[in-house]
């Protein structure tokens, strides 16, 4: 009975194990390995040796990991409540614009798809602290400049806004397609209530949009947690002798990109396996945090 | 800096159906869809630049070359092709993005491996460390190419054994660039040898850089605390690390070495252009900079309006080397006689100096120092022949241990200094920390400390 059942599904069985076996190999074997290595010491060539708990023990004992969570964290916040706001405004504006629809979505959707080291770059020629436009403005209006390259809040600021320039829009886009799922039944029985923008935008918009906000809240969290390039790009260049190290005071050293210096730019793959075990926890968390606010929001 | 290298994490997951509110069966199929997308996308585009690359060491009548852009002369590379093209054929593969990481990751897969490959100068203090993945190159014959090459450099290829790894391809003796227009008008010597003497110590170099300052108010005689600090360190007897793998971050000798470097903040001479580095060049406040002979390539690419003003001297107190790669063959390699006959070729006097003209690779090998490529003067220099200032100073670089771990444990100290360049933190301090920070690092790097 069993293996005439399995006869049958075996096609469907087939349809789905790429994904699966690609999930195993790029997926499931790193998960399991990197916990092998967490024990372990391993520089990448040379043998791999016990080193029991000690890689945890390092972690705890860690300053710079400690300053690079409270960095990412900032980071996040600076990043994700503007951002999603700012798209939650962006995207209102799209549902009530009449002509050229298309073309302010493929604006809005660009930024997201545009490589982040031209990005970089651009940001580069308006923040540099001695010869960039934003300074040479403010130094023509007579306001003191900003070493944005350099301090402790205005390399966080700075990368906030490379992020929240990126995917402003990405989270309109996914914003203005939940708007439009909403009916127009609603408003037009709000607007006779007597309900005007504010109070519609408010008691109908932001509630039926709760799940998509929720999603976007939940994404926003994962990659904001996982912030790694931004800072790796704008800094690369800007500590003498370690270009990993997030900038001056490595202000802009988030979790990932600690973790990235440690195991593949130290060769110290055994801490680095343990340090994203960290990182995965402190997600987690968050994770959690966030899963038991939408559980409530269902009942 | 490159940026294409491999990146954990932050690719935004596509939009698959939403992970909050009611799923209908069709998003989640899209959703799935997409990621098997998003999945399969990645290995194919790893496979197809794999296949380029494969047959190294499979003893077949290819070998591969592993190189990056600007590690050799691509005309050279291509000529050896050419002139190999009888015996095998080479494979020459020009390797973006980290370097280091994909040779690493192949050695440690056992397969992609390349016939000859080059190694970065600093990634050599960690791949000698793995001396088991290559051939010993004096069985091939080294010893007595080495004789006549730079003694230090060939060191540098060896492990602690003797066992050689690396065949060198470049150098990197130091010295001081300075703008001989800014010297003129602050009154001070122009002359190479006369600015060489002018600096032969730190305490003369900085009261000729506080001079230049205070004539010209609008440039300074450091760029950056790290130039200084790279430049001091090849200075010093012992790095971070010893050779018995104990941590040596708090000697006198770099404590010096330090405050040496911290001085140019004090004297209120550093440009602290680290960000903004061509720029600062192309507007003239860099009145002199410290690097390597292959430097003048980044200063003449970056500031090509100040050609002819520049001029180069010896820098303070001895020259140092800072960079320079080698070529080496995996043990997978089956005719390593004939891989160590390819090096030979690419590396042979007449190539290095084609080398030098084509992509500004310093030779490793004196010999190429006296043909014509090498003997010209340099218009960006004012028609100065930089070799008598780089080729007398490649001679001299002293012999300094560098550990596996060094680039790691080193790391604190960068951060250190720029926090004094940035935040005017007080050396001292700054000192303090930096030890206290590359001494955590380096007990997890397995160094006794």
């Amino acid at each position: 009975m069993r293996g005439k059942s399995l006869g049958r599904t075996w096609p469907l069985y087939t349809a789905v194990s790429p994904y699966y076996l690609l999930f195993a190999v790029f997926g499931l074997f790193p998960i399991g390995f990197s916990a092998y290595l967490a024990f372990h010491r391993w520089d990448g060539l040379n043998p791999v040796t016990f080193a029991g708990l000690d890689q945890f023990r390092f972690v705890w004992a860690d300053d710079t990991f400690r300053l690079a969570v409270v960095n990412t964290l900032i980071i996040w916040v600076l990043s994700t409540v503007p951002m999603l706001l700012m798209s939650l405004g962006l995207a209102s504006l799209l549902n009530s614009v009449r002509r050229f629809k298309t073309f302010y979505q493929v604006v809005l959707f660009l930024p997201s798809v545009t490589s982040i080291v031209a990005i970089a770059i651009f940001f580069k020629a308006i923040f540099d602290n001695d010869y960039g436009v934003l300074n040479d403005t403010l130094k023509g209006f007579g306001i003191p400049t900003v070493q944005w390259f350099s301090g402790y809040w205005s390399i966080k600021i700075l990368i906030s806004l490379l992020l929240t320039w990126q995917w402003v829009g990405y989270n309109a886009i996914i914003y203005y397609a939940g708007l439009q799922a909403i009916s127009s039944d609603v408003y037009e029985a709000a607007k006779i209530d007597g309900a005007g923008p504010l109070r519609t935008f408010w008691s109908i918009t932001v509630p039926l949009l709760r799940p998509v906000i929720l999603f976007t809240v939940i994404i926003s969290t994962i990659t904001g947690m996982q912030t790694f390039t931004e800072p790796q790009v704008l800094f690369g260049a800007n500590t003498a002798g370690n270009g990993n190290a997030g900038g001056p005071g490595q202000a802009g050293l988030t979790m990932v990109l600690y973790f990235y210096q440690q195991a593949f730019v130290n060769n110290n793959y055994g801490y680095g396996a343990a340090l994203a075990y960290a990182i995965f926890a402190i997600v987690a968390v968050f994770a959690i945090i966030n899963w038991r606010i939408v559980a409530r929001s269902d009942k | 800096m490159d940026t294409s290298q491999s990146q954990p994490g932050r690719r935004r997951p596509a939009l698959s159906g939403g992970s909050a509110g009611p799923l209908s069966r069709r998003s989640v199929l899209k959703g799935g869809a997409l990621a098997i997308l998003g999945a399969g996308v990645l290995p194919l585009s790893a496979c197809s630049g794999g296949s380029a690359t494969s047959g190294g060491g499979a003893g077949s009548a290819t070998s591969t070359l592993w190189y990056w852009g600007g590690g050799m002369s691509d005309k050279v590379v291509a000529a050896a092709v050419e002139h190999f093209k009888a015996t095998t054929t080479i494979k020459p593969s020009i390797i973006g993005g980290d370097f280091k990481q994909k040779l690493q990751t192949s050695l440690a897969g056992g397969s992609f491996i390349p016939t000859v490959t080059g190694i970065k100068g600093e990634d050599m203090p960690y791949f000698r460390s793995v001396t088991a993945k290559f051939v010993d190159l004096n069985t091939l014959g080294a010893a007595a190419i080495a004789s006549k090459g730079l003694a230090w450099k060939w060191k540098e290829g060896q492990d602690l054994s003797g066992k050689q790894i690396g065949y060198p391809i470049d150098i990197g003796p130091t010295a001081m660039f300075y703008r001989s227009d800014f010297f003129e008008k602050a009154g001070l010597p122009t002359d190479p040898t006369a600015v060489g003497e002018a600096v032969k110590t730190w305490d003369s170099f900085y009261e000729l850089g506080k001079e230049l300052h205070a004539k010209v108010p609008t440039t300074y005689p450091v760029s950056s605390l790290g130039s200084v600090w790279a430049i001091v360190l090849g200075q010093t007897q012992e790095r971070f690390v010893s050779k018995d793998n104990a941590f040596t971050g708090d000697s006198d000798e770099l404590h010096q070495a330090w405050l040496t470097t911290c001085r140019a903040q004090q004297l209120g001479i550093n440009a602290a252009s680290s960000t903004s580095f061509n720029a600062a060049l192309a507007q003239g406040k860099i009145g002199a900079e410290f690097g390597a002979a292959w430097h003048a390539l980044d200063l003449s690419d970056a500031a090509p309006q100040t050609s002819g003003m520049w001029r180069v001297a010896n820098n303070p107190v001895r020259p140092t080397n800072f960079g320079g790669s080698f070529l080496a063959i995996p043990t997978a390699t089956k005719d390593t006689k004939l891989a160590f006959e390819i090096i030979q070729w690419l590396l042979s006097t007449d190539n290095e100096s084609k080398g030098f003209t084509d992509a500004a690779i310093f030779p490793a090998d004196p010999a190429a120092w006296t043909t014509p490529a090498l003997t010209g003067g340099t218009a960006f220099f004012g028609g100065q022949k930089t070799i008598d200032i780089f080729g007398p100073a490649a001679k001299i670089v002293p012999s300094q241990y560098t550990a596996p771990s060094d680039a790691a444990v080193a790391g604190p100290y960068g951060d250190e200094l720029t926090k004094v360049e940035t935040a005017g933190k007080d050396p001292e301090a700054a000192w303090k920390d930096a030890v206290a920070a590359a001494r955590e690092v380096a007990k997890r790097q397995g160094v006794t400390a």
